[in-house]
């Protein structure tokens, strides 16, 4: 090239590559996006903002996170960046279906004459065995109002007592403990409470797998400034790893490490007496019980040295604020609701409750698990009300406009305890929403036969393929996530609204919809107003949520207000809308940015009837199936960042689904070698319930007694499962018991590997 | 020009070392490891000048010569000239011609209320890169590139308002952060909207210790977008371009033929060929987002503050280190990546990869971490016969063939000009046509099969487009050119048979003849050793440490005078004896068993060389020929044990028994034993390589687990994630 040739100014297309004549320009995959639609992401309860790009069909294309949101800030984990395929993903339902038997072929039917059926079905079995024959598992995966609507027509139309959701499962325990140590549920903190903190304790809490954005915004504070991270789990998961101090500690145990840590802080008079004291009681009886606790006897039994557990103290109860997170290492045990409570009275006694970096945050699964909490009615009604007080009940007879008495005066059955009295005869029929027990309840072996037993069961889902609708005598199909319009609370207490990106696919419909539709089947569906839209709906519930002392007061929330704040945490009162209204806080838009209270308890005053916290003893009572000679495993198992709950929506996109196509376990290669299994093959798990099938991965992740398997696939880790029952939440072990390995034929399971994946 | 280049080279590399000692350690590495850096650099260079690189140290920036740098005789010449009207043609077939959208619109859409983390933010720039690379694209473009260009991204004439687009750009990964959440390979993949089995960044993992000291270090990888970009250099359409812009490296899907040569080339995986589309796609480092400001999509995506995006070598806010390796990643001499790593927590002596690779990492002295082999199956022998049959048996037969009928031809047409009596007999004889026919359509057969084996069979013509580069280029067209030749010959060698055989007489042609064939021949024998030599080439890729040996050579022109010959042999010994020319058999039989055996003694001495090179050498190399000796144990003796016997008893004849029956019986027995000895020999060639790739997961970029799925029918249900097995 000459010099001359070098200085021209030439503008040269770049398109132009090579000297060839037809040159193809630079391609950068263009979907072609005319709308970004605002909503909030259905999976987990971390509560992101979510925007899907819709092409100029108006089909959903995109997705993206929302920059101005506080929570993710514009991150999304996996499973949100592909959301916008889950409309289209395989399995979904698209017509009502009925059939008189599990075993005969399905009939496509039409909404009027199923819900006519439904209706009349449920009145049969009821007027046949009781009202209470007839039960309802619910989910934490509507919306809100949605639930509120469930919760009207199950409380004020079915009256059948035996009603709960799928989040007995999940957060029973956290919402137990709560209400133990604090008089009611919700979550005292918030993700900023990173900012503040100074210690940090996850509790059997995989927050990279679990909660990326979450983890994200920990990862953050501590980029900013540095504090101590301790992660106390039986696996050394990356959180684990990358943790200031590893506590592995042996399944099932966490309550003497509680109690043990309280030890050491109440003898080294670490404690925080003016906040004990102003605040709390029942220090005595946990004084008394911790005794007994001191960090040699705790050592043994939670396989901590003692010197950890001394030093783990120490850092907590200095600490300027410390904090601790949990998420089912706690609740999945056989003392859930106790590890709660002592999680929070650890807080207690070190003032740790209610300030900036000082809370007891439980880190919620599901995306409106706080929604179905909230509204639901499940455990009681709407507002975390009661049905235990005579005052609740009056007051929401009166609002919705029927007889006080049609309520029950005691909280039925929680899911746990419905199955077993399927199982005993007691209950005949049964309504699923949303929930898919035969992947996720604990004994797959004992639900199937307990759901063969049913005279009636009705699916109500997004997806015609749930392993249960093998049992069903009736699909409703359902709208999913965004198909729909209305609001999810998240963790930290906040309102999110999902907006509407697409219609229902083919002819299923909202949940609210077939609620609402299914109430007029119903005498007092005739006397209760059961408004149009979720907006109304909403308002019923700001009405709801008024009054003097109550936490959730979400009456100066609208849905506008929350999506123009990307959501709202609660309390939010009317006298908190008006003083934003009347601040000069506004966006470069010109939207009102609504603020709600970022923390619970701030003033040290909590929902019991004398405004103090609960400490309560909790001694430990090791009731756990740990190894022996036939069973020498510890069976662990979790979530991985891939997968949602039972895989019907990750389970069918590729994209996700890739990441572990196949139910796999995690074992030590010392054991694998002792018992001659290779990485990559196949064997046969066995518990005293049953056996599953899975792929091993050897891996120093675990202990050399202990094995992982992720719970999301069907017939794997949960035909093994125990799942004792916590004795407050009726929460399910999960995560603790037996197991032994068994060699398979390759061949054959790999054939069963397959056969077993429809998706 | 070269001395020139260098010398400005070594100015450079003073300057940088100045550089970096006046900022200290602060930029993560002191100026031993540039020394220690450059000496590995040096010898790397001796190698891409052995490539074909013409200019070593230079990085390739190629834009080649654009329409607008034409004189107007070479746009008409162009323009009426039939190649290039033909091969536009074909342009269109099978070509995404959509239209693009012509709606002015920004580049790229910012979200409202973009974040920092997003945000390009490089307020300093060095002047070069730690190997001396100025890091301004402009100084070191070989063609003259205008500042303020489009990229016309999509047909966008918007011109990015980055005030850095001409300066190098490259992630930076601090692996003591990475959490494996596939935030970024998803992030990816919405974006370019890539299906499952395809990602054009892919997060594995090395992990080590035992427990609870138990150390799990993901490694999230793309295109490093080289300095030395291999797959550019290697591709024999050229589909790649690296961009006086980010330094990007870009490929253009629709000029791709699907050979896959880049996806060999490259040690980190970064082109993905995809089996199901035929084409090659790859990371386009999202220079949209890059022109309005933003950093990559999955770099935005990062949620464990892993991955980050600037102009190289400069140090993220909040990090330390801008090394060159972590465990687990290729020996980055080999193409200069513009790729930093940062990490400071200690790793175990011994970090294994979770995929089914015979690979693990061990530290050395210096702490940096080099590739051994980890016998994963234990040290049991096998056949695994089927397993010898993969998606490269077309490039078995193809190398074969192409190999033998060379031999053949040269033989028979030398053998004649130095007047070999025996071979002249053959020219004479009745099978002298039905041979020639034979050599033209084994090597038919070998292009067919090669040209099939494209993903795109229909654009086999741009096979010669980057002749300036790429050795499969070279090599593409001197086969091609050995082909025509000596179809040339069969051809006229077929006509002035009819001609004689219906008697017509036309001197003016039938005197012509001979001289054309002569021409013929020579040229094909020329251009089919270019062919082969660059055959070789093609094979010495410094990613597949396995191949990149003088075995190739050996193997390829040893083969090509024991095939050739055996070949040969086969047909003229029996046509000698059958027509009563006893002696000139037993004489044609002493010279191809002599070559055949010089052939396979110089291939099998080759591939002891290749044993002990092996044996010696750690890493991918030595871990394939671990598989080489246990999953394919069985097998591979039996080829050392038929080429070394093969190879003897070729010589005994061609020394002591030619004039024998017994000869000719040890002869026959032995021909097929060749056969089958190079047959295995050549499949082993193809599936034992190992090449430097990132490590993989459990079941993502894990080949054991993918065979296995296919094998057992899970790689049937698309969200698999894994290609069914694609007959082509």
């Amino acid at each position: 090239m000459t010099s001359e040739k070098k200085k021209v100014g030439k503008k040269f297309s770049i398109s132009k590559i090579f000297g060839r004549k037809e040159q193809n320009p630079i391609r950068i995959a263009d979907k072609n996006i005319h709308q970004w639609k605002y909503t909030t992401c259905g999976y987990c309860s971390t509560g992101c903002s979510i925007e899907i790009g819709l092409n100029e069909k108006g089909k959903a294309v995109a997705s993206r996170g929302n920059a101005n949101a506080d929570v993710n800030r514009g991150k999304l984990c996996i499973k949100g960046i592909f959301e916008h395929e889950l409309f289209d993903a395989a399995g979904r339902g698209d017509k009502p279906l009925m059939r008189k038997a599990p075993y005969d072929a399905w009939q496509p039917s039409d909404w009027d004459s199923t819900l006519d059926h439904m209706g009349s079905e449920i009145q049969r079995i009821q007027e046949t065995y009781g009202k209470d024959s007839f039960a309802i598992v619910s989910t934490g995966q509507l919306l809100t109002e949605e639930f509120y609507t469930l919760g009207k027509l199950a409380r004020g139309c079915i009256g059948s007592n035996n009603y709960d959701g799928n989040t007995t499962l999940c957060m029973a325990s956290a919402v137990s403990g709560y209400k133990r140590s604090f008089g009611s549920d919700g979550p005292p903190g918030c993700y900023e409470d990173f900012e503040h903190t100074e210690c940090l304790i996850a509790w059997g809490s995989n927050l990279p797998e679990q909660h990326p954005i979450i983890y994200w915004r920990l990862k953050e504070a501590l980029e900013k400034r540095n504090f101590p991270v301790i992660v106390i789990d039986p696996r050394v998961t990356m959180f684990a790893q990358f943790a200031d101090i590893h506590l592995a500690i042996t399944p099932g145990t966490d309550l003497a490490l509680m109690n043990s840590l309280m030890h050491v802080i109440l003898a080294e008079g670490l404690e925080d007496r003016d906040y004990i004291d102003a605040h709390t009681n029942g220090i005595e009886e946990v004084e008394a019980c911790v005794k007994d606790y001191d960090p040699i006897t705790a050592s043994k039994i939670c396989g901590i040295s003692e010197d950890s557990i001394r030093q783990v103290a120490r850092l907590y109860a200095k600490a300027g604020a410390a904090m601790s997170i949990w998420t089912m290492g706690i609740n999945q045990s056989t003392h859930g609701s106790d590890g709660v409570v002592g999680i929070n009275s650890l807080n207690l006694i070190t003032g740790n409750i209610g300030k900036p970096g000082g809370t007891s945050l439980s880190i919620t699964g599901q995306c409106n698990a706080m929604g179905t909490r909230e509204w639901s009615s499940c455990s009681g009604l709407p507002g975390y009300r009661m049905l235990e007080k005579p005052e609740h009940r009056k007051q929401i007879a009166d609002f919705w406009g029927i007889d006080e008495e049609f309520f029950p005066k005691k909280r039925g059955l929680a899911q746990t305890d419905i199955f077993p009295a399927i199982e005993a005869g007691e209950i005949k029929g049964l309504w699923l929403v949303a929930t898919n027990p035969m992947t996720s309840m604990p004994n797959t072996a004992r639900i199937r036969k307990i759901l063969e037993k049913l005279d009636f069961l009705v699916i109500q889902d997004a997806y015609a393929d749930v392993e249960t609708t093998q049992y069903a005598h009736m699909f409703l199909p359902a709208a999913v996530w965004a198909e729909k319009e209305g609001c999810f609370t998240n963790t930290e207490r906040r309102y999110n609204i999902v907006r509407k990106v697409q219609e229902p696919k083919g002819d299923s419909k909202s949940d609210f919809w077939i609620f609402n539709e299914l109430a007029k089947r119903f005498p007092n569906g005739k006397k209760i107003h059961f408004p149009d839209t979720v907006e109304e709906a909403f308002d019923e519930m700001r009405e709801l949520s008024k009054g003097a002392g109550r936490t959730l007061d979400i009456s100066g929330m609208t849905h506008q207000k929350i999506e123009d704040a990307c959501g709202i945490q609660w309390p939010y009162t009317e006298a908190d809308a008006k003083r934003d209204e009347e601040s000069t806080i506004a966006t470069e838009s010109g939207k009102l940015i609504a603020k709600g209270a970022q923390r619970l308890y701030t003033d040290g005053k909590f929902q019991t009837p004398d405004g103090k916290a609960n400490l309560v003893p909790l001694p430990f009572v090791d009731n756990n199936e740990v190894p022996c000679t036939e069973y020498p495993f510890w069976m662990n198992s979790g979530r991985v960042v891939e997968h949602f709950h039972t895989r019907t929506r990750t389970g069918k996109m590729g994209n996700m689904n890739k990441y572990s196509p196949t139910p796999y376990m995690e074992m030590n290669p010392d054991a694998g070698a002792e018992l001659n299994v290779k990485h990559g093959s196949y064997v046969r798990i066995v518990s005293r319930r049953g056996d599953a099938v899975v792929m091993v991965q050897l891996t120093q992740r675990v202990a050399r007694n202990s094995v992982f398997i992720p719970f999301h696939f069907h017939d794997c880790v949960n035909r093994v499962c125990l799942g004792l029952l916590d004795p407050h939440s009726r929460q399910p072990a999960f995560k603790q018991g037996s197991i032994r390995i068994e060699a398979v034929d390759q061949d054959m399971a790999a054939q069963l590997n397959v056969e077993r994946r429809t998706y | 020009m070269n001395i020139k280049v260098n010398k400005e080279q070594a100015a450079t590399e003073t300057k940088t070392v100045e550089f970096y000692d006046a900022s200290g350690n602060a930029s993560g590495f002191n100026s031993a490891d540039v020394g220690s850096v450059r000496n590995k650099q040096e010898i790397n260079e001796e190698a891409l000048v052995a490539a074909g690189n013409p200019t070593p140290g230079k990085p390739a920036i190629e834009i080649g010569l654009r329409e607008e740098n034409m004189t107007g005789l070479q746009k008409t010449l162009r323009k009426y000239n039939p190649w290039f009207i033909a091969r536009n043609y074909l342009d269109t077939v099978g070509t995404d011609n959509s239209d693009l959208d012509p709606t002015p619109r920004p580049i790229f859409e910012v979200r409202s209320g973009e974040r920092d983390y997003a945000k390009l933010n490089d307020p300093v720039v060095h002047e070069a890169n730690r190997y001396g690379t100025m890091i301004d694209l402009l100084n070191i473009s070989d063609v003259p590139v205008a500042e303020g260009r489009s990229l016309e991204i999509n047909g966008n004439p918007t011109v990015g308002e980055n005030p850095n687009r001409n300066k190098q750009h490259g992630f930076h990964f601090t692996a003591d952060n990475c959490i494996g959440c596939h935030a970024c390979e998803a992030a990816c993949s919405e974006k370019n909207d890539l299906p499952a089995h395809l990602s054009f960044r892919s997060v594995g993992y090395v992990e080590g210790g035992s427990y609870p000291d138990y150390k799990r270090m993901n490694i999230s990888m793309a295109c490093n977008h080289c300095d030395n970009p291999v797959c550019m250099k290697g591709c024999p359409t050229k589909a790649y371009t690296k961009h006086a812009e980010y330094g990007a490296v870009l490929q253009d899907p629709e000029t791709c033929f699907g050979c896959g040569y880049c996806t060999w080339v490259c040690p980190y995986n970064a082109p993905q060929l995809d089996p199901i589309e035929g084409k090659v796609s790859k990371c386009n480092m999202c220079v949209d987002r890059l022109e309005v400001g933003l950093k990559p999509a999955c770099v935005s995506a990062c949620l464990g503050n892993a991955l980050n995006f600037g102009v190289v070598e400069n140090t993220p806010e909040n990090r330390e280190q801008v090394k060159t390796s972590i465990p687990g990643f290729p020996d980055p001499t080999i193409t200069n990546p513009n790729i930093r790593f940062q990490q400071t927590k200690s790793m175990p002596n011994e970090m294994a990869r979770t995929d089914s690779m015979p690979i693990k990492y061990h530290k050395q002295e210096d702490g940096s971490f080099r590739s051994v082999v980890d016998e994963k199956e234990g040290k049991a022998l096998s056949w695994n016969l089927a397993r010898l049959s993969s998606r490269e048996n077309p490039l078995v037969i193809f190398t074969l063939f192409t190999q033998a009928s060379m031999g053949a031809f040269i033989l028979l047409f030398l053998g004649c000009v130095f007047g070999i009596e025996s071979l002249v007999a053959i020219k004479n004889s009745v099978a002298y046509i039905p041979l020639l026919i034979l050599l033209v359509a084994l090597q038919a057969i070998g292009l067919l099969l090669s040209t099939m084996h494209l993903g795109k069979p229909m654009r086999f013509y741009r096979g010669f487009n980057n002749l300036r580069y790429s050795p499969v280029s070279r090599e593409a067209l001197g086969v091609a050119l050995f082909f025509t030749g000596i179809a040339a010959f069969t051809g006229l060698e077929v006509l002035s048979f009819g001609m004689g055989y219906l008697e017509i007489s036309a001197p003016a042609i039938t005197d012509l003849i001979p001289a054309i064939q002569t021409g013929a021949a020579y040229f094909a024998i020329v251009t089919g050793l270019i062919g082969l030599y660059w055959m070789v080439r093609s094979y010495r890729i410094p990613a597949r440490p396995f191949w990149d040996h003088s075995q190739v050579f050996t193997s390829f022109f040893g083969t090509m005078f024991s095939l050739g010959s055996v070949v040969l042999g086969l047909v003229a010994v029996p046509t000698l004896a059958l027509t009563g020319n006893a002696e000139l058999a037993s004489d044609l039989l002493q010279i191809t068993a002599g070559l055949a055996a010089l052939g396979l003694i110089a291939e099998g001495l080759g591939l002891l060389n290749h044993a002990k090179y092996l044996n010696t050498e750690s890493g991918e190399g030595a871990a394939a020929h671990y598989v080489q000796q246990t999953t394919f144990g069985k097998t591979y003796i039996l080829r050392n044990v038929l080429m070394a016997a093969t190879g003897l008893l070729m010589a005994i004849v061609a020394i002591a028994l030619s004039e024998t029956t017994l000869g000719l019986v040890v002869a026959a027995i032995a021909a097929p034993a060749v056969i089958v000895s190079l047959l295995i020999g050549r499949a082993l060639f193809y599936i034992l390589v190992i090449p430097t790739t990132m490590p993989g997961a459990f079941f993502w970029k894990n080949k054991g687990f993918e065979e296995h799925a296919r094998d057992v029918g899970l790689a049937d249900m698309p969200q698999v994630g894994v290609v069914p097995a694609c007959h082509h």
